[in-house]
């Protein structure tokens, strides 16, 4: 198979801003940013908590949470896509098939990816962290925002990657988007839609915008952690 | 009127079956220095944490100011009065101004005013030369002396030091070394957890000996 052919249209239409294109990418990047801002928040003070507070079958939630990890997103495209069929328990708010099917989604994929790791950042924090902030003062909540800020480059690894799972995720947003054009239709849906028709330049440039948004994603986080990145 | 700032009565603390605390009673008057001494694994870090309400204790009543306090419990406010300093203290990965601020900050004082406060902590403790250094690059004397600055500027009612000079080179010891009767002529009171014999032989600082979880009278 030649790929110079369809790997030269790729760049065409990257280059000439084909209009489907972007439509197609700017839609995939909305859907992820607006997910991640949406479920960030409460799945990080969800992983303070289950690193910090001590009770009963905390152990067993970490455990189902870090489990969630590994779950297929195609399994959890089918449970929400019965969830919010028509005959579903949430059908009524005909949901299905659109944008904020997608989001929903990307949540559900999101959260056991944030909870881990801020779970693991905030449970490999230094414990002289909370103890000194309380030891000066601090509330007990306060303490622990100073502990979140102190482990934030893990926050922000935790963010980023859960952005990088979402944004380039397919099983889930095919099952409860249905890839229609226009509306739901985002990168990775389109590559393999794209792929299957044997239209590989759509597919290609679409998979170097992938590339680029990961590659651009962990140059920033890079740079944002500093001194307290990697070393 | 007593000038007892703090009393503690019967201070048990079990760790595995062991008593590393067995009914340690003192008193801490305003403005005094003391120095609490005894071998590694005495109970003076517990007994320090203890009083610091980091630690809960199996046993015993806290009185400061008079107000009874039964462990394990504490007053919201005890952390307000009471200040601890770890032996090998942590800084906030922010900047040397912005650890001395944090308690200030805490504790809802203006900005102006605890940019003062901060300045003059900083000259306070020597800290000038090193103020733009990032606090995770600086040596143990200084981070100890960064620590000192944060807790003394919160002017605590009691401030408790965990071995201040241990494990420092011998120009950050001797730093600290000087700081520390300044603090006492500050009318702070404190309690220094040490086996560091310059600090023991302070001059007006009192002393309190643990054994094996006792305070014992010292020959």
């Amino acid at each position: 198979m030649d790929l110079l052919e369809p790997t030269r249209q790729a760049f065409a239409l990257l280059l000439r801003g084909d209009p489907e294109l972007l439509q197609i990418i700017w839609l995939s990047i909305w859907l992820s940013v607006t997910a991640i801002l949406l479920i960030s928040p409460p799945s990080i003070a969800f992983g303070v908590l289950l690193a910090r507070r001590r009770f009963p079958g905390q152990r067993a939630l970490v455990v189902l949470v870090q489990a969630l990890l590994s779950f297929p997103t195609v399994v959890v495209g089918l449970v929400l896509y019965l969830l919010l069929s028509r005959r579903g328990p949430f059908g009524s708010l005909e949901l299905l098939f659109t944008p904020t099917a997608i989001v929903i989604g990307y949540m559900v994929i999101a959260f056991p990816v944030l909870v881990t790791f801020t779970v693991s950042a905030v449970q490999g924090a230094d414990p002289r962290v909370f103890e000194t902030a309380r030891s000066l003062g601090a509330s007990g909540k306060r303490a622990a925002l100073t502990t979140l800020s102190e482990v934030r480059f893990g926050i922000i690894a935790a963010v980023v990657t859960a952005f990088g799972r979402v944004i380039s995720e397919v099983g889930c947003a095919i099952m409860i988007g249905g890839n229609i054009d226009g509306l739901t239709r985002n990168m990775p849906t389109a590559i393999a839609l794209e792929t299957s028709k044997g239209d590989f330049a759509q597919g290609i440039a679409l998979g170097m915008v992938l590339m680029a948004l990961a590659l651009g994603i962990n140059v920033a986080m890079a740079f944002l952690q500093g001194e307290g990145g990697l070393k | 009127m007593s000038r007892a700032l703090l009393e503690a009565e019967g201070v048990v603390r079990r760790l595995g079956g062991r008593r590393v605390l067995d009914g340690i009673g003192l008193g801490v008057e305003r403005g005094q220095g003391y120095v609490l001494s005894g071998d590694n694994g005495s109970g003076k870090t517990t007994l320090l944490r203890i009083l610091a309400g980091l630690e809960a204790a199996d046993a015993g009543v806290l009185r400061l100011e008079g107000e009874q306090t039964p462990l394990p419990r504490y007053p919201d406010d005890w952390r307000l009065r009471v200040v601890y300093v770890h032996q090998h203290p942590y800084l906030f990965h922010t900047s040397v101004a912005a650890n001395i601020a944090y308690g200030l900050k805490v504790r809802g004082v203006a900005r102006e005013q605890w940019l003062q406060k901060v300045e003059e902590a900083i000259d306070w403790a020597g800290l000038r030369e090193v103020v733009a250094v990032p606090p995770q690059k600086l040596s143990g004397g200084e981070k100890q002396r960064v620590a000192l600055a944060r807790a003394k500027v919160l002017s605590p009612q009691l401030l408790l030091l965990d071995e201040p000079t241990a494990n420092l080179d011998a120009d950050g010891r001797r730093r600290t070394l000087e700081l520390l009767p300044r603090l006492f002529a500050d009318g702070v009171s404190v309690l220094i957890a040490c086996h560091d014999r310059e600090v023991i032989e302070l001059s007006g600082v009192r002393r309190f000996h643990l054994e094996d979880g006792k305070l014992v009278p010292l020959a």
